[in-house]
Order: structure tokens, then C-alpha cells, then sequence
């Protein structure tokens, strides 16, 4: 086919088109529309009955938001990475509020094993974690992947994975309101270790999720 | 990148009228577009033939035009079109080896004439034993100087010479035995 006969094509199948907003503000669009699918899960699952409670922790609450901020700084470096032309290291943006999520779980280890030595860090099986924020962060990730796929496929698997990120961290925020989970090291490998797990399967599916599309048949 | 550079200002007024719907700036933007992609993928590639690098330029072509609503127009254009050609090159290097690896290079080809009706692969006579039986439907005379001259190989002389009939003969009846050979086998 030759270049000429493909610009007439192009041209003829050109509409026009709203360019697409910032990473930030389609952020804050995918959190408008997801907040109400996490919250009716919340609610469905049944609050924590200590919630309030557990507000007035500093400790919870620093794990509450740093999931949050994680989620949130996820998604704008997802978005990010679907713009041509946008510097990759955005694609760094989640690992602050990551490490803060990590440091203050770490902390908290530590803390139970000052105070209680090393019988305190008893890991148990906590099966419910997996699917809870697997499906807190289903909705997150649905329209996390319809609007990445309105982006180009620059790098679809690091895209995938931080929209992952992103999605799972919004559903572990949501857990933790309606799970009563509470010991450090507990939280750091069913919870944290949960939502690596999903991004991990989310940046697998980045190359089936995300491709060049074609707007004719080309020869 | 130069040359890419200087076309900024033009490229990007015309993507932002094309976003806008309009088709003549578009095709302008498109065609401007081209041979600076078409430059930059020759000098990153230079050991493409140009069947590929216009591949490559049209590839980029067509995924500009699909992505192009992520250009935001209060950013630089060219930046972006780089990041896309530069994607487009990687994808069609990862395809070149793909394809490559399930080829087998050769020298030469097995080829005897430059006429491609010269080099069928596939016998067009597939079954022998139709064949049989057609050599076997033949004239007696036909079938003999077939399998003289053509089976068993001899010269035009010696076959006239153990059948008693004169070279003229023969060259007819092998004429004649493989037209009908030719006219029983494609009937089937």
C-alpha cells in the first residue's frame, strides 16, 4: 500500500477529536467514578464495627492513606505513560507513598517485636485478603483499563501494571474498612503481598489489554 | 533531528486544526509528516530496504492517527511524534525478528529458469498411477516411442533403429503420445 493511498485514508477516517486531560484530571475522573463501586462494597461487606475507633489511630490512619496515595499516585503515572512524549520516570511517582505504606508497616513490626519479641510476628493464613481487594479493586480496574486503552501503548505492560497498582491499591484501602486486620506483619504479607500480586497479573495482561489499534485494514 | 525541529510550529497549528475536524489541515499535517518520519527511520535504520522503511512510515502514519486525542495541544508536537516513531521502530525490529527466525536463509534458490511457470514445485501429474494407465490407453506405435525416447532414454536414432521406423516418425508419435497424455491426465 502505498504512503500516499494510506494519508488519503487517514484523512478520510479522521473525526474530530477532544484531546484527551491531564494524567491528573482523568485521575481524579477514574476516582469520581470508582469511589461509589469501593464504598458499596464497604457498605456491603459491613463496616468494621471499631471503625471510628480506629480513625483516631495515627498508625491506621497513615496505612489508610498511604494505600489511598498509592492508588492515586499510581494512576496518574499510568495514565502518564500512555501519553507519547511524557518522561517514563513519572512511572516512579507511586514508590513515595509505597514506601510510606511499607515503612509505617515495618515500623509497626518492629514495634510488636520490641514489645513482644519475635512470638509476637506470628504469621497466620489470612485467605480473605486475595479476593477481597481483588474484588474492592475489580471496578477500579475495569475503568482503570477502559481509559488506558484510550491512551497510546507506548509501554502496555508497564501501563497495566501501574493501573494494577492502582486499582488494588484503591481495593486495599477499602478493605481495610471493612476487614479487621490489624497486625503489621499480617497486613504487609496478605495485604501489600496481595496487591503486588494483582499489579504483577495486571502488567502480564498489558501486552493482551493494550495494543496499537488499526483503523483500517492495512495490507 | 534538525530538520524535525524547525517543522514544530507548523506540525503542531496543524494537528491542533485537524483534532478540530479539519480534514484539510489534517491531510497537510499527514503529508508534511512523511518524509520527516520517513528521514528520521532511515537514518536510525539504515540497513532497511526501503519496502521497509515505508512500512515503518506508514505504521507510525497509522498510529498517529489513532492516538492522535493524547496529543495535548498546549505541549510541543514533535517530542510526541518521536516518542511514537521511536515505539513504531522497536515494534517493527521485535516483528523483523520474529519473522526472521522462522526463515531460512539461502544463497540460492533452487531455481532453473527465470520463468516463474519454469520452477513449479508441485507435480502437476500428481497421481502415477493415472499416468500409468493413461500410457497404457495409448496407440501401440505412441506407447512404444514414448517409452523408448522418454523412459527408457535412447537417442532418436537408436529408437528407430530397434523399432525400424525412420527419426521423422518417432518425433511425431512422441509429439502425438504427449499431447494425449497431457489432454487424458488435466481431463481428470
Amino acid at each position: 500500500m502505498e504512503t500516499d493511498r494510506v494519508i488519503d485514508q487517514l484523512v478520510g477516517a479522521a473525526s474530530p477529536v477532544r484531546p484527551l486531560r491531564t494524567p491528573l484530571a482523568r485521575t481524579l475522573i477514574w476516582l469520581l467514578i470508582v469511589a461509589p463501586f469501593v464504598a458499596m462494597i464497604v457498605l456491603v461487606m459491613s463496616p468494621r464495627a471499631d471503625l471510628i475507633e480506629k480513625m483516631a489511630d495515627p498508625k491506621f490512619v497513615i496505612e489508610l492513606l498511604a494505600a489511598l496515595v498509592t492508588g492515586v499516585a499510581a494512576a496518574v503515572a499510568a495514565f502518564a505513560t500512555t501519553i507519547p512524549g511524557r518522561d517514563r520516570r513519572i512511572a516512579l511517582l507511586p514508590l513515595l507513598p509505597l514506601g510510606v505504606w511499607l515503612g509505617s508497616l515495618g515500623y509497626g513490626c518492629l514495634q510488636t517485636w520490641v514489645q513482644y519479641g519475635a512470638g509476637g510476628l506470628r504469621l497466620q493464613p489470612d485467605w480473605v485478603c486475595f479476593p477481597a481487594i481483588a474484588l474492592a479493586g475489580a471496578g477500579p480496574a475495569i475503568a482503570m483499563a477502559v481509559m488506558l486503552r484510550r491512551g497510546a501503548p507506548l509501554a502496555p505492560r508497564l501501563s497495566t501494571l501501574l493501573g494494577g497498582l492502582a486499582a488494588a491499591g484503591l481495593g486495599s484501602f477499602g478493605l481495610r474498612l471493612f476487614h479487621v486486620q490489624d497486625a503489621s506483619l499480617m497486613v504487609l504479607v496478605w495485604q501489600v503481598g496481595s496487591v503486588f500480586a494483582l499489579a504483577a497479573l495486571a502488567g502480564f495482561a498489558g501486552r493482551r489489554l493494550l495494543q496499537w489499534r488499526r483503523p483500517f485494514a492495512h495490507a | 533531528m534538525t530538520k524535525i525541529q524547525t517543522d514544530e510550529a507548523a506540525l503542531a497549528a496543524l494537528m491542533r486544526a485537524a483534532q478540530g475536524g479539519d480534514a484539510v489541515a489534517y491531510a497537510r499535517f499527514l503529508k508534511m509528516l512523511a518524509p520527516v518520519v520517513r528521514r528520521n527511520v532511515r537514518s536510525l535504520r539504515r540497513f532497511l530496504s526501503s519496502d521497509d522503511v515505508e512500512d515503518i512510515v506508514q505504521d507510525v502514519l497509522i498510529s498517529v492517527h489513532t492516538v492522535r486525542s493524547t496529543y495535548d495541544p498546549g505541549r510541543p508536537l514533535i517530542p510526541w511524534v518521536l516518542a511514537i516513531m521511536r515505539n513504531r521502530i522497536v515494534d517493527a525490529a521485535r516483528r523483523y525478528v520474529r519473522r526472521s527466525a522462522h526463515e531460512i536463509q539461502v544463497d540460492e534458490l533452487p531455481v532453473t529458469f527465470a520463468d516463474e511457470d519454469a520452477n513449479i514445485e508441485t507435480d502437476v501429474y500428481g497421481d502415477p498411477e493415472a499416468l500409468k494407465q493413461a500410457i497404457r490407453e495409448l496407440p501401440a506405435g505412441q506407447r512404444e516411442a514414448l517409452e523408448m525416447l522418454k523412459l527408457r532414454q535412447l537417442s532418436l536414432k537408436e529408437a528407430a533403429a530397434a523399432s525400424g521406423t525412420s527419426v521423422g516418425a518417432l518425433k511425431v508419435s512422441v509429439h502425438r503420445a504427449i499431447s494425449a497424455l497431457r489432454k487424458s491426465l488435466t481431463k481428470e
